[in-house]
């Protein structure tokens, strides 16, 4: 069974239909890569995803779970859409990290709140911050950022930025890591560190949804392609019959605009 | 009469300026904040109209927001019209219109001034609010963050950091704004000057300002040094 299945998602911002039925599934440990010009509702099917966006209709499972169905009420308590959130990490496109804590500061705040909700926490408060410390910084050593720990944001580059807001959702440990173009805000030069680290969690078999104008990494890392065109999945598939041979005339021009650059 | 006893009967007016200040602060600071909420409130309960229609002028009744609505209407008049005259209607108004006894002088006073300065801190508050990104509130809520969370763990420093400029700015303004209260004859500093005049001494008053110049200069060195406590982040 898939790990996350997507059914008939659709999304209207007003009148304008961003997401129209909308399927996939995506198997644990395989990365999938969301293609597609801008405004083609990549975005906003990947907040749909993190439950940034209520979707308007379809649904969203992570195994037997529901994480969307607009038959169940019950979904909608911001409890318990706080609770479905953590099946997913969402790294941004300008990292959003947290400016006054430092990079280890940033990885630890949100495993250090979730750990006052354990019953235990009183008692072992010290061990349990010890086991988030020493997994924040093993997390930041992951991503080559062992050096740079005490660094607030600013004082970082964009790619080192961005590194540890890679880590910083994977200290959640969700079961889906997405991406929301997470080399656009950077200098060409910096998005190869990026990269590197999300080729690095692909080995690792990270589940992964990552939308991005990346052509090159989508084809040597994604083991399933969707290509998005005004709202629809236009075409899908492997990255050999997306890129190698596209079946949709939009998916061939648009493949072709990126070989011209 | 000698400077130095001059020295001491300004400084007791000065210790009521100094009262009105800091009680000014005490009840402004919150009260700003909850002014500053209700003008962003976005309750509107005609919405459901909107469904139904799509004539511009029921989409415009449908959108009303009425509480936000009320609130940017007093945050314009007290910050339209001098604090002189507001000092005054506090004070006279309640009697002449309804025939109530008078607030005490001071009392009347720092209401007016708690009224005053809430509407000017609102609007910083809601400045410093608006002008955090977005993302910041999402980047908490993928991390499984409450919104409680969120705003005490992650907005509220920067929050902090934002509005402090500002908030100086208002602060030195208010050291001086309470010498408006002697229009109701408050003793405070600027009236225990200008009671000198009576005999025939000018100077007193003219020295005041060197005690409003070392109120300012205390603030602005305890604002200074807040500045750079939070400068260790952007």
């Amino acid at each position: 069974m898939a790990l996350l299945e997507v059914k008939n998602l659709e999304k209207n911002f007003g009148e304008t239909k961003v997401l129209r039925d909308i399927n996939f599934t995506l198997e644990k440990g395989q990365t999938l890569a969301i293609i597609g010009s801008s405004g083609s509702g990549k975005t906003t099917l990947l907040r749909c995803l993190n439950l940034l966006e209520t979707p308007d209709s379809g649904s969203i499972h992570v195994e037997d779970e529901v994480i969307f169905d607009p038959s169940l009420p019950a979904v909608t308590s911001a409890e318990a859409i706080r609770r479905k959130r953590l099946h997913f990490g969402l790294v941004f496109q300008n990292f959003n990290l947290f400016p006054q804590y430092t990079a280890l500061q940033n990885v630890e705040l949100a495993r250090r709140l979730l750990a006052e909700e354990r019953p235990d926490f009183k008692q072992n408060k010290k061990a349990i911050y010890a086991e988030i410390r020493e997994n924040a910084e093993k997390l930041l050593t992951q991503v080559g950022l062992q050096n740079r720990m005490d660094r607030y944001p600013h004082q970082l580059s964009g790619g080192q930025q961005q590194r540890v807001a890679i880590a910083r959702a994977l200290a959640l440990r969700p079961d889906i890591l997405c991406f929301d173009e997470p080399t656009s805000a950077l200098d060409p030069e910096l998005t190869g560190e990026v990269l590197k680290v999300i080729r690095g969690l692909a080995e690792e078999k990270m589940t992964m949804v990552i939308v991005t104008h990346e052509m090159e990494f989508a084809r040597a890392v994604a083991d399933q392609v969707l290509f998005m065109d005004e709202g629809i999945v236009a075409e899908a598939g492997t990255p050999e019959e997306v890129f190698g041979n596209p079946k949709n005339p939009r998916t061939k021009q648009f493949l072709d605009k990126y070989k011209e650059m | 009469m000698s400077f130095w006893t001059v020295t001491t009967i300004l400084a007791d007016g000065f210790i009521n300026t100094g009262k009105l200040f800091f009680l000014t602060l005490l009840g402004a600071l919150p009260l700003g904040l909850l002014v500053c909420l209700a003008s962003m409130s976005k309750w509107s309960p005609l919405a459901k109209l909107a469904d139904s229609t799509s004539s511009k002028a029921m989409q415009w009744i449908a959108g009303f927001r009425p509480i936000s609505a009320v609130m940017k209407f007093i945050v314009w008049i007290v910050r339209g019209s001098p604090l002189m005259i507001q000092i005054l209607i506090v004070y006279y108004g309640p009697g002449l219109l309804f025939g109530l006894p008078l607030l005490p002088r001071f009392t009347a006073a720092l209401l007016t001034f708690i009224i005053n300065y809430a509407c000017y801190f609102s609007e910083i508050y809601r400045g410093g609010i608006q002008s955090i990104p977005k993302g910041q509130y999402e980047a908490g809520e993928v991390l499984g963050m409450t919104s409680r969370q969120i705003f005490f763990k992650v907005t509220l420093l920067q929050l902090i950091k934002r509005i402090v400029p500002p908030m100086g700015n208002e602060f030195i303004t208010l050291v001086k704004d309470t010498a408006l209260v002697r229009v109701i004859a408050v003793y405070e500093l600027i009236w225990m000057g200008e009671s000198f005049i009576k005999k025939g001494m000018m100077w007193p008053l003219f020295y005041c300002a060197v005690f409003y110049l070392a109120a300012t200069a205390i603030l602005t060195f305890a604002l200074d040094r807040f500045e750079k406590k939070l400068s260790y982040f952007n």
